[in-house]
Order: structure tokens, then C-alpha cells, then sequence
């Protein structure tokens, strides 16, 4: 008896059919790895299992039940448990009261305190997940919460747990952390469904692995019988898309494509003189911690200066220094200006352009359209405006121009910003940001390519290589190595907040991996 | 509750065809209401349209109802834009109608302009209060603006017009407590003899008009919405977003003021010693039948005006005149019920609502 079996399920929005007769089904104790480009349905299917969505025709059945369309109470309560990226958690409740919300065990008409936190002690510990079920969950950074939440389903009693992107917000450590989880709830008899972008993941955790294309499922294949190439090739319909080989081939390559284009481009921009220097900056966090000690750096003409280290050790306080968003002491200069980031709107016009983090809640007004989504921070120049007033004919056709460079889907300048799916969303953010104005001095990216499919994602990097290429500076965050060694003309370390070293952009994984956790002091 | 919050100030769809099915469904229970309780509700209808629109003095009964509302309506709707529920248009609204009483007693050329100007910075002050509180200290406007409004009854009621300003023998006799009458010159004038219609009426009108296009059609409209759409985007893309709520609540608190000066400068004359207007409160009304949008709370003004109007009539069929309250009341609740009710209806028919679920 399959854990949950999805037969013929399609799933309309008005004109846009999102899933189209797919039929699906996850044993027992195997991780099953849904893959595909943004858009190709895979949230939406997972939607329509949990019943969050009805489905238009199809069926969804869990342990050999029937379960009603459209009902998430009844999907809980047959064992399905998802995992979002976007968490679902309180932040001055502690572990166990977020496990227990809403369930909460009773005794005389009272939470029963010490049942409910010693069952989900029990719980986390039983599964291996490092968790102190007494913390205050926003004290916790985001592969704790992600832990938690993992924890609520469990306690619930989730058979099959749908993780949803669950590796985009995690280092690489924690990243390889949660694949072992997965693997340890697969061997306890639960069924996992693993939807990712990375394929390197896919291959490592999953037993099978299912493409989406387009709403279709176009293979469902033993991880012992595919590779990235195949998969990547199955993901794509375009085949102009498999000529880039990034990331369907194996490590050592993808070193190589990486040098042979910085070779490249070194030619082509020899001229590196100094863009922006920062010395010695300091300042603190969101709650008044020290999160940046210190750290010194400089960036030149047409560089990509690379960012790593795990999450929390000062890379998001670094980005809104930069960008006028944070106030620090110590020396930071654009083009010598040492007043640009005395405000974000002192930023922009100096030429800082931002891929912001949060770009849900930093980005975006989600309530606006995307075309004034597409004016935001030149609101006030051509061809948004003319003097004081907006220029409604001029913001439409470079709204479309936008749209179409970066393939933002669905195609409409009056689209709700926050109804499109996240990868779209981020496309907005980047088509705005480097494509929308004059070239920028600086580019300030992180986790650029969070959350997109290979197409998208290889936009982005291409607009940030020709950013690069004119001559801007460029200073990418990033959790995802590859990406750093894809871009970077260096890579600086950051580790509590000080930098760590600085790494050239073929370091491997392990060396980075011991920088990122301060075992090795800075390169001479 | 950041949940309700977009709720509430999410734009409808259009505006403007909400505020009308909502107005018109609250008729059509009010009347139910009336027929149900036993009451002749064809007559008590055909009566409250005769007082609202039979002849120049009811027209311009609910004209000038009507541009009050418009006003205080606009007030709101104005910081709805930067995403603040400004609950102090009372207050606003008194210390606005105050300052015309005041500056209108004066023999000085072009009095009636003085007089409004007044009453829009009086209004813009109090209401620039709570902005400030809101940008600088973080407090909550909706505490802040239904605290003030009770700190503007009292001090203006309970000693500025009973005390300092009160005209010279007035408190001997009830009728004329209050401040000294305001100059002729001060007055609205009245172009249509036999109507109370004023000149309020078509100031209401081209303010509408100005709003609209202010919001809708400028850049600095466009930095408002996207502050009220997204504070901290809005902030990280270079608009100062403090500023900017500043500026909405001064606009707010001056749209206010006029609506209060219009009751003066238009009808009272004076300060009266009783004054209790509560169209400010209305006004919150206005904007949320109206959508937040310009022409909706236009229309939701409109209606309401002339129900006010053409409520005394109903007493002639023993309804009380409060019905024009309840209506408005009703249209209020069609109008917030669907934003709360519309994901759970949606369900039932099968078709719901995309719920954002992560990246797809």
C-alpha cells in the first residue's frame, strides 16, 4: 500500500492549467525527489495533496484512504505533513510550545506543560534533530526553525513529510545535515517528498526521482539510473538550455567551465582599479549584538568580490551596510564618496543597486503591481515619470521590456506582485535591480538565485556577469558555493562576524568548509 | 495581526462597484427591516427620498451632508494610503471646525479663506501628532488618534469654548452657549435661494478630484501607496517612508479640519456649545465602503448624505431616525464580511483562492 498515491490530478487557475493529469505515488519508507523548473507545477501538486487546493479532476489517496479534495484538516489528519519555506512559526514561543500549537495535550482543562515538552524532546531526539525544546524559537537561526517545524509534523504524527525547497535558506553544512535527516526518516518507515531545485541534492538523498514539466510528469526514474545531465535535460524542453552544463556535470568540470570563463573576462576587463573599500567596519545586529567586528575589504573596477560563510556570522548585516540600510563605524568608500551609504535613497544614487535577502518583505510591495513593482527606487526618473507625475505609457513598455528580458511569468504588468510564485518574484527583483537603470557602480546580491529554476537562475548570473563586464563592483552573499566559485573573482570568508580569509574561486568545498567555521585563520 | 491588517486595506478589485453592491444591499435589508417590524416601508421610503431629494431644500440638505462626509471619508481614505488607520478624524475634525470659529469672528479681507486654511492646519497639527508619534516612537496610530480625539472633546468642549472663547454673556441662556458668531464675509455662500446648499459642496468636489489625482497620478502618490504597501521595500528602495507617513497624516488631518470648518463656515456659524458631530467617525465609514478609493467613498459619502438628510421624514411613519445609522452600519459590515468571509466562500464553491504556497 502506497504512503500517498496522486492518480490523474490536474489543477487549473483560470486560463493556466498548472498540473496536468499527473499520477504519482510514494511508498513507504523511500524519499521520492520532485524536480522541476519554477513553474512546472510542483507546488501546486504538493498543494493539492496537503488540500490546501481542490483538485479539477484526479484523486489523492493516502495509507489506501480516499481523501476528500480540498481539505487539509482531512490531509493532516491521514498523515501528510509539509515543511514550507517560508516557516510557519511564532517567535517568542518557545520549541515545544510551536511543536504543540493548537494540539496542545490536555490535563484538567490545562495545557499539560511537562507531557507536551518531554513528548516533543522525545520526538526531535528519536529522529537524531538537535533541538533545545526550551529555546525561543527567533532565537534560533534558520536550520534550528527548519528543525522545529520538521519536529511539529512529527509529533503529529506525519507519515510522510513534504519538504518544500527545504535546503535554500541552509549553509552547506546544515544543508548536508538535513539530507541525512531525510535519509534517517525514510529508514524509520516514513516517506519523505523532497522538491528541489539542486540536483546534486536530488541525486544524494533521493530514491526516485520524478520530473515536472510544464505540469506534466515526464519521468520518474531510480536515482541509480539517471544523472544531472539527464535530469537537466528532462527539466528543460528548450534544448538551447542543456548547452550550459554547469550544473548536470559533476564537480570537477564545473571548476573548469568556471575558470575558462574568468580567464575569459579577465581579458576582457583587465582594468581593476579600486571601486569599493571598506576598513575596519563594525556594527551591530537586528537585537543589538555585535554582527560585523571589524571586517576590511576592497572590491575593483569589474569584480565580483564572493561572500561565504554560514548563515548568521554578520553576511545579511554586512549587505544593508552597504546599502545605506544599516548605519556602522569604520571607513566605507564608493568611488572614494565615503557618504553614500548615509540612507538607501543616498545609496541608489550613488549607483548601488540591491538583490535584497528578504525580498517578500525588502523588495517588494506585494500589493502593488508588477509594473509599479518595476518603478520602485526610480520611481521619480524616465521613463517611470515625467517631472512629477507618473508616466503610465513609458512605465508599461519598460515594465514589458523588464518582463520579458527575464521571462517574468505570467506575463502581466498588472499582476499582484505577491501572486507570483517566489522564482518569479525574485526574477522581478533582479530584472529591476540590473537591468533597469543606467549600469550600476555596485551591485549588492544575495542568495541571487534563491528559490529559481536553471533557466532563471542562469539569467541572473549572466546579468550579473554583465554588470561585471561594464565595469560595475559586485558583492554577492551567497549559502551555495557553487555559485560563489561560478561568479567570484575572490571569495572572502566571513566567521562571527570577522573575515575569516580570503579564498581564490577554485577553493574546494572543504576548505571553505573549514574557513566557514573558523578552523583556518586568513591566507597570508 | 499583520493578517487583518492587509485585509483590511487590501484595495478591492474595484472599488467602486463594491461601495455600490454594498450601499444597495444595505437598503435593501434596512427596508426588509422596516416591513419585517410591521411598518409601512414603501411609504417610509418614498418619504426618506422626498427628504433627501424632493426640491431645493432637501438637494441641498444632502449636498451639504454629503461634502462633510466626503471630506472626513477622504481624511481616512488618505491615510489608508500609507497603510494608517487614522481613527482621529473627530479630533481632527473639532480642532478644525474650532480654528474657523475662531478666525471667522475677525474683520480682516478674504476672512472665509483665512478661516479654512485655519481650520486645515489646526487639523493637520493634531493629526501630525500621531504621525509623529508613529514614526518616532513606534506608537500605534489607532491608539494614538482614539486617545486624542478625547483629549480635542474635552479641552475644546469642556473649557476653550466654555471658558477662553465663549461669546461675552453666552451660558445665560442655553441656545446661545459658544463662541461669538462668525463675520457674513466668513460664510459659505449660498448661490441657490431656498437651498442651504453652499459653496462646500463644490470644495468638497474639486478636493475629491485633487486627491484622486494626487494619489493616483503622481509620483509622490505612487512613494505613499508603496509605503503603505510595503514599508521596509519602500524604505530600502530610497523613499524616506517616515517622511512620507508624516505627510499623509497632515493631508488626513487637514481634510479633516475643512469638513469641520464646512459645518461652521456652512451651517453652525459659530462654535455651538453642543457639538457633537461625529462625522469623523462617519468618515471611517465612508472610506471602508468606499474601498479606500476616491470615487467609492464619493459614492458611499452620496448615499449616506442623503439618507441623513431624509431620515427626520421617517418619524412620520414612527421609524427612528437612527435608521440612517443602522443602514450605514450594514453597509460597513457587507463591505469588511466579504474581505473576511470571500476565502472561506471560495472553498465551498470549489474554487478557491491561490493561497501562496512557497515557490512554484
Amino acid at each position: 500500500m502506497s504512503a500517498l498515491e496522486l492518480s490523474g490530478i490536474v489543477k487549473r487557475f483560470g486560463e493556466v492549467l498548472a498540473v496536468d493529469g499527473v499520477s504519482l505515488s510514494l511508498e513507504p519508507g523511500e524519499v521520492l525527489a520532485l524536480v522541476g523548473e519554477n513553474g512546472a507545477g510542483k507546488s501546486t501538486l504538493v498543494s493539492v495533496a496537503c488540500g490546501l487546493y481542490p483538485m479539477d479532476a484526479g484523486r489523492v489517496r493516502a495509507f489506501g484512504k480516499d481523501l476528500p479534495p480540498g481539505n487539509p484538516r482531512a490531509a493532516i489528519a491521514a498523515g501528510l505533513g509539509a515543511v514550507y519555506q517560508h516557516f510557519m512559526l511564532i517567535g517568542p514561543l518557545t520549541v515545544w510550545e510551536n511543536a504543540v500549537l493548537g494540539r496542545e495535550p490536555r490535563r484538567l482543562g490545562f495545557i499539560d506543560r511537562r507531557r507536551a515538552r518531554e513528548e516533543v524532546a522525545e520526538c526531535a531526539r528519536k529522529f537524531g534533530l538537535a533541538l533545545e525544546v526550551d529555546a525561543h524559537v527567533d532565537q534560533l537561526g534558520v536550520a534550528a526553525q527548519q528543525r522545529v517545524e520538521i519536529v511539529k509534523q512529527l509529533w503529529r504524527g506525519a507519515r510522510v513529510l513534504i519538504l518544500d525547497e527545504p535546503t535554500a535558506l541552509l549553509s552547506p553544512p546544515d544543508s548536508a545535515q538535513l539530507l541525512s535527516t531525510a535519509r534517517s526518516l525514510a529508514s524509520s518507515g516514513r516517506s519523505v517528498l523532497f522538491i528541489s531545485h539542486k540536483l546534486r541534492e536530488v541525486l544524494q538523498v533521493a530514491d526516485r526521482i520524478a520530473v515536472l514539466r510544464h505540469g506534466r510528469l515526464v519521468l520518474v526514474t531510480p536515482r541509480s539510473q539517471t544523472n544531472a545531465a539527464s535530469l537537466t535535460t528532462s527539466m528543460t524542453s528548450d534544448p538551447s538550455r542543456n548547452s550550459g552544463t554547469q550544473y548536470a556535470t559533476p564537480h570537477a568540470n564545473l571548476d573548469a567551465a568556471g575558470q575558462s570563463w574568468h580567464s575569459q573576462l579577465r581579458i576582457v576587463s583587465p582594468n581593476s582599479d579600486l571601486r569599493l573599500e571598506g576598513k575596519e567596519i563594525e556594527c551591530e545586529s537586528e537585537r543589538g549584538r555585535p554582527a560585523l567586528r571589524g571586517v576590511s575589504f576592497r572590491i575593483g573596477r569589474g569584480e565580483v568580490l564572493g561572500i561565504a560563510g554560514v548563515d548568521g556570522n554578520g553576511q545579511t548585516e554586512l549587505a544593508e551596510v552597504v546599502t545605506g540600510l544599516r548605519p556602522a563605524s569604520g571607513r566605507l568608500a564608493l568611488d572614494g564618496d565615503t557618504t553614500f551609504n548615509r540612507s538607501p535613497a543616498a545609496a541608489r544614487a550613488a549607483g548601488v543597486v540591491h538583490l535584497a535577502e528578504d525580498r517578500r518583505r525588502r523588495a517588494l510591495c506585494l500589493a502593488l503591481s508588477v509594473e509599479e513593482n518595476f518603478a520602485l527606487g526610480r520611481q521619480g526618473s524616465g521613463p517611470w515619470a515625467r517631472g512629477r507625475w507618473i508616466d503610465f505609457a513609458g512605465r508599461r513598455a519598460k515594465a514589458r521590456e523588464l518582463m520579458a528580458a527575464f521571462d517574468v511569468r505570467p506575463p502581466d504588468p498588472l499582476a499582484r506582485a505577491g501572486a507570483l510564485s517566489g522564482g518569479n518574484q525574485q526574477k522581478l527583483v533582479a530584472a529591476r535591480e540590473l537591468l533597469g537603470g543606467p549600469p550600476p557602480a555596485l551591485v549588492v546580491a544575495v542568495h541571487p538565485s534563491r528559490g529559481l529554476d536553471e533557466a532563471a537562475r542562469r539569467r541572473v548570473h549572466d546579468a550579473l556577469r554583465s554588470a561585471r563586464a561594464a565595469g560595475s563592483a559586485v558583492l554577492l552573499v551567497s549559502l551555495d558555493l557553487d555559485e560563489l566559485r561560478a561568479l567570484s573573482d575572490r571569495i572572502l570568508v566571513l566567521f562571527e562576524g570577522r573575515a575569516a580569509g580570503e579564498a581564490p574561486p577554485d577553493a574546494g568545498d572543504e576548505q571553505l568548509g573549514r574557513m566557514m567555521l573558523g578552523q583556518e585563520s586568513a591566507r597570508a | 495581526m499583520p493578517d487583518l491588517r492587509a485585509r483590511i486595506f487590501a484595495p478591492a478589485k474595484d472599488p467602486l462597484w463594491g461601495a455600490a453592491l454594498a450601499l444597495l444591499a444595505s437598503l435593501a435589508l434596512s427596508f426588509a427591516a422596516i416591513a419585517l417590524s410591521g411598518r409601512d416601508a414603501p411609504a417610509g421610503f418614498a418619504d426618506l427620498a422626498a427628504g433627501a431629494f424632493d426640491g431645493r431644500g432637501p438637494l441641498g440638505e444632502t449636498a451639504v451632508k454629503t461634502a462633510v462626509l466626503l471630506l472626513a471619508g477622504l481624511s481616512v481614505a488618505v491615510a489608508f494610503a500609507v497603510g494608517l488607520f487614522n481613527i482621529g478624524a473627530e479630533g481632527q475634525l473639532i480642532w478644525g471646525a474650532l480654528a474657523a470659529a475662531l478666525v471667522g469672528r475677525s474683520q480682516v479681507p478674504f476672512v472665509l479663506l483665512w478661516s479654512l486654511l485655519a481650520a486645515a492646519a489646526a487639523g493637520s497639527l493634531w493629526a501630525l501628532l500621531a504621525g509623529w508619534l508613529k514614526v518616532r516612537r513606534g506608537v500605534h496610530e489607532v491608539i494614538s488618534t482614539i486617545l486624542l480625539n478625547w483629549v480635542a472633546i474635552h479641552l475644546v468642549h469642556g473649557w476653550l469654548v466654555a471658558g477662553p472663547f465663549a461669546a461675552p454673556g453666552s451660558g445665560a441662556e442655553v441656545s446661545v452657549a459658544g463662541t461669538a458668531r462668525v463675520v457674513p464675509a466668513a460664510w459659505l455662500p449660498r448661490p441657490i435661494a431656498g437651498s442651504r446648499l453652499d459653496a462646500g459642496f463644490f470644495l468638497a468636489l474639486a478636493i475629491a478630484v485633487a486627491v484622486w489625482l494626487f494619489t493616483t497620478r503622481t509620483v509622490r502618490g505612487f512613494e505613499w501607496r508603496a509605503v503603505g504597501a510595503g514599508r521596509e521595500a519602500a524604505e530600502a528602495s530610497g523613499i524616506p517612508a517616515g517622511r512620507r507617513i508624516c505627510e499623509a497624516m497632515a493631508l488626513s488631518g487637514a481634510l479633516a479640519g475643512l469638513a469641520g470648518a464646512l459645518l461652521i463656515l456652512g451651517t453652525e456659524h459659530r462654535y455651538p456649545g453642543v457639538f457633537r458631530t461625529g462625522y469623523g467617525f462617519d468618515g471611517i465609514a465612508v472610506a471602508l465602503v468606499g474601498g479606500g478609493g476616491v470615487w467609492g467613498s464619493a459614492l458611499a459619502a452620496f448615499v449616506f448624505g442623503a439618507l441623513r438628510a431624509g431620515a427626520t421624514r421617517l418619524q412620520l411613519v414612527g421609524i427612528h431616525p437612527s435608521f440612517a445609522e443602522l443602514t450605514q452600519g450594514l453597509a460597513v459590515l457587507l463591505v469588511a464580511a466579504p474581505r473576511i468571509f470571500q476565502p472561506l466562500l471560495a472553498r465551498l464553491r470549489g474554487r478557491s483562492a491561490p493561497i501562496p504556497a512557497g515557490d512554484a
